[in-house]
């Protein structure tokens, strides 16, 4: 393969890394709580983009973001809103719990077996340039996420709310005693993070054509993995450690030999866990991490 | 200083207090901190608080403030009850706290940490002029707007956690040794700036450590020891050494 | 909270009780100590006789049960102990079932099953307790070579490391057809060498394993580590090697609990070692309470009757004039529910992390 186009390959699958894992690092902000069920919400969006896709590329994309902004939502009021108090540890497994729920309850919905529906085919082909023959694909991923990067980097930098999601990332408490609202803030982060999971689950669909209950899982494990070796208590920490493991994950697949190319995640799970050791609290660790209270 | 707070509270004299608490009560899982509390704040009024540490000086600020629950008694401003309420209500209420240890948002601006200051804002002036205000009492803001706050000195920081808290617009502000690991220059320029706030208007409540600096300073100060207030001194009695050991090791 | 009404029970160390140790003559506060080993080990024991008695699915349930209790207490060991979370438990399950089905299943069947075995794999044969040895030896290997990595992160980092544990090592098992099955294909033919009369004494030994460490020294020096990290290199206890210690035991034991699975399922495939067992194993914990051995059994016991049920209710029940059932794929939704509402409502668990207290003591207190 050329190296030229497994590069683009390689930046498109860390892209779409880099969005889940900044929708996992924005809730870890403001809640501490690493979610693990965020897999199920681009499960949800991309069966909404599925069964709607007959009524229309708009309608249906709409209602898929609509999808995953409302179970993200949905998360937070019902279950993590009651465990605030408690510790990571607990949050984790409560999401994990969550997440192993959801996937049940799409098989008793949807069956275990893959939903299709030919979602914007016209993306899935390639086109030439400079002599490499690119996926649309890749290319609209790329731009995709450099333009939703953009935005929440506008948010939350130029606006007052995005202001109080980081000062409430820095140190929740603090910013409860000036008057953040902590609820407010919490339920809004939820809902960017649903809606960057629509967006993946749209790029994801558009590949594969095809859902099951499980859909979201390897990615997120993936995307996760990698908001924690990034240093998951700062965005940007989530964000590069996401494009990292997508890289990575990319790069060995192209380039890992023939008959070791199947344990590919083994290796990208070593290499995590060296990262790991070298540094515990990721590669872009903040100085420290003040709990919520 | 048409917008420090407290002003309008005080051109509308009352015979209630602004802040009253009443046999206050904290417990951290069953351990009492707070035994029953009981003092007033009146308006216009400075009242300090001290104690050796542990005494539960912080625990009863944090407590009126809403970041810990009470267990028991009540705690009012100007007859609205604040126990139960959340810290982002309390604020909303005209109360609010600088809490120990200044607690920046270190990768925050010290204008985007002003900003913050103002999310709770309960005054009509614009935050424009507001934020003037506060530069004119603390000088050095404005000089190092653009700065990251991680990267100001205690005292600046200091400066910083007490000109945010006003943006809000309190009745009542309350502060938790804001004296704590600061040098003694930095200290003047922080009491200095308190002696500013108070002359405008604003009720003040400062909780410290240093016992003599804070009898002088306050109008009323309050004694806590194990959880109980014990005495009541008045800046007469910063000097009056038997007085202190009696109120700090009890009698 | 029943504990809390007495005052010489507020103080509580691993589960223990420093008042009542102290407040009681030495011969029942040694009878109080015995009671938690031998209150979980009979109710094991009696559980185990009534689903023998009752027979048929109750009994397979049962025998299901055991080996989900096995891994429990081996992930209880680590857990309950030294307060770090892992994913990765079933890992050592999986190669625990892994080595259990290679030793036992008949040489001429596993070369025409599995043709790519190395010819040592392909040849050996073991019978069961040598097989079942084996395969703690293997879960327990496993964790002490993985254990100086893994035991110096905390919190969230263990959770993701132990996690991409469980990953690699599943993948491994996938793919590697030389030691196992081709990808997606299972062994088959493992004799049931293992019925419930046999598989409930290992469980109880794994019981007395359990709680013998607990009262070992270095499970107390764990324990006083979990509560404060930040106290523990002050106070000179090294906290990596007593963790490498507990993850080691309970890797073995979790390896033992692969070795049940495989004898009690008969058939080995790496699919079944996945997230799906983790759940199971860590709700079991979360639902009867981490911090106790006394947990881990009581938790087995509720999670595996209410799932039994729950098969039950799936088969529809006649209650007088009407028939209750739950559809085909509500058990898991419920089930994974029962977690997330366990740790809503009880967070440290049915026990609340305490050991099984000595009833007659209960008694004469409130007389």
């Amino acid at each position: 393969m050329h190296f030229g186009q497994s590069l683009i390959d390689a930046l498109s699958l860390g892209a779409l890394y880099a969005l889940v894992a900044l929708g996992i690092g924005l809730v870890f902000g403001v809640m501490r709580l690493a979610n693990f069920a965020h897999g199920e919400i681009i499960t949800g969006a991309a069966y909404a983009l599925i069964f709607t896709w007959h009524l229309g590329p708009v309608v249906s994309v709409f209602v898929s973001l609509l999808v995953g902004v409302v179970l993200a939502i949905l998360m937070e009021l019902l279950v993590f809103r009651r465990l605030r108090t408690t510790t990571p540890a607990t949050l984790l497994i409560a999401s994990f719990g969550l997440s192993f729920l959801l996937q049940r309850v799409y098989e008793a919905l949807f069956g275990t077996n893959v939903r299709t529906a030919p979602v914007a085919s016209g993306l899935a082909g390639t086109v030439t340039v400079l002599g490499l023959r690119l996926q649309i694909l890749s290319l609209v991923t790329i731009a995709l996420t450099a333009v939703l990067l953009l935005a929440v980097h506008y948010f939350l930098t130029r606006t007052n709310l995005g202001l109080q999601v980081r000062a409430a990332s820095t140190d929740f408490r603090t910013a409860r005693l000036l008057g953040v609202r902590a609820d407010r803030v919490i339920m809004l982060t939820f809902g960017i993070s649903g809606g960057l999971a629509a967006v993946v689950a749209f790029v994801m669909t558009v590949q594969t054509g095809a859902v099951g209950p499980t859909f979201g899982v390897p990615l997120t494990v993936l995307a996760l993995v990698g908001a924690v070796i990034g240093g998951i208590d700062r965005v940007i920490g989530s964000l590069v450690g996401g494009f990292l493991m997508g890289f990575a994950s990319s790069f060995f697949s192209s380039w890992l030999p023939e008959g070791i190319v199947r344990f590919r995640d083994a290796f990208v799970f070593l290499l995590v866990i060296l990262v790991l050791l070298v540094k515990p609290a990721g590669l872009l660790a903040g100085s420290g991490t003040v709990e919520r209270t | 200083m048409s917008d420090l707070p407290g002003k309008v509270a005080a051109t509308t004299p009352t015979q209630t207090p602004l802040l009253d608490v009443r046999d206050l009560e904290v417990r951290y899982s069953g351990v009492p901190a707070v035994k029953g509390v009981s003092f007033h704040v009146d308006r216009g009024e400075t009242v300090g608080l001290i104690g050796p540490n542990g005494a539960g000086k912080s625990s009863t600020v944090l407590a009126l403030a809403g970041a810990v629950r009470a267990s028991s008694g009540s705690a009012t401003l100007d007859g609205v009850e604040l126990t139960g309420h959340s810290p982002e209500e309390v604020v909303r209420l005209g109360l609010s706290l600088v809490p120990e240890g200044r607690n920046m948002f270190d990768g925050l601006t010290v204008t985007e940490n002003l900003r913050l200051g103002a999310v709770a804002r309960r005054s009509e002036v614009p935050l424009t002029a507001a934020i003037a205000e506060v530069v004119e009492l603390f000088p050095i803001l404005g000089e190092f707007r653009d700065r990251p706050a991680g990267l100001l000195s205690g005292g600046q920081q200091q400066q910083l956690a007490i000109a945010r808290t006003l943006l809000a617009a309190p009745r009542m502000l309350i502060l938790d040794e804001p004296s704590l690991g600061l040098s003694p220059t930095a200290v003047d320029v922080v009491f200095d700036a308190l002696g500013r706030i108070r002359d405008a208007g604003t009720s003040v409540l400062v909780v410290e450590q240093r016992a003599e600096f804070t009898i002088a300073f306050c109008d009323r100060t309050h004694v806590l020891h194990d959880g109980r207030l014990t005495l009541a001194l008045t800046p007469g009695a910063a000097h009056d050494a038997d007085l202190l050991t009696k109120a700090y090791f009890g009698s | 909270m029943s504990e809390l009404k007495t005052p010489a029970t507020g103080l509580t160390v691993g589960g223990r009780d420093l008042g009542r140790r102290r407040g009681r003559s030495g011969s029942s506060a040694r009878l109080a100590t015995m009671w938690t080993l031998i209150g979980p080990a009979l109710l094991v024991y009696l559980g185990t006789v009534v689903a023998s008695q009752i027979g048929g699915p109750v009994a397979v349930q049962g025998a299901y049960a055991l080996v989900s209790l096995v891994a429990a207490v081996g992930l209880q060991i680590f857990t309950g102990t030294s307060g770090v979370l892992s994913f990765g438990h079933i890992a050592f399950t999986a190669v625990g079932a892994w080595a259990y089905g290679l030793l036992t299943i008949d040489p001429t069947l596993k070369k025409a099953l599995l043709p790519d075995l190395f010819s040592f794999l392909a040849d050996v044969h073991a019978p069961w307790p040598v097989a079942l040895a084996v395969a703690t030896t293997v879960g327990g290997f496993l964790a002490f070579a993985v254990a100086p990595f893994l035991m110096r992160l905390n919190g969230l980092q263990a959770g993701i490391a132990t996690f991409g544990l469980l990953m690699v090592v599943g993948q491994v098992l996938t793919y590697w057809s030389s030691i196992g099955p081709r990808s997606g294909q299972a062994m088959v033919g493992v004799p049931a060498d293992l019925p419930l009369e046999r598989l409930v004494l290992v469980a109880i030994g794994v019981i007395i394993v359990s709680w013998v460490y607990q009262h070992a020294r270095t499970a107390r020096l764990l324990r006083a580590t979990r509560e404060d990290l930040t106290a523990a290199p002050g106070s000179g206890i090294n906290v990596t090697i007593h963790r490498v210690i507990a993850f080691t035991i309970s890797g073995a034991v979790c390896g033992l609990g692969g070795g049940l699975w495989a004898a009690t399922n008969r058939v080995v495939q790496s699919s079944h070692f996945g997230v799906g067992m983790t759940f199971t194993i860590i709700a079991i914990l979360v639902l009867g309470g981490t911090r106790s051995l006394w947990g881990a059994v009581l938790g087995t016991l509720v999670w595996s009757a209410l799932d039994s049920l729950l098969v039950y209710l799936q088969g529809g029940v006649t209650l007088g004039d009407y028939v209750v059932s739950i559809p085909e794929g509500a058990r898991p939704i419920i089930l994974g529910a029962t977690l997330i509402v366990a740790l809503m409502v009880r967070p440290d668990g049915l026990t609340g992390g305490r050991e099984l207290t000595w009833p007659v003591q209960r008694w004469r207190r409130r007389g």
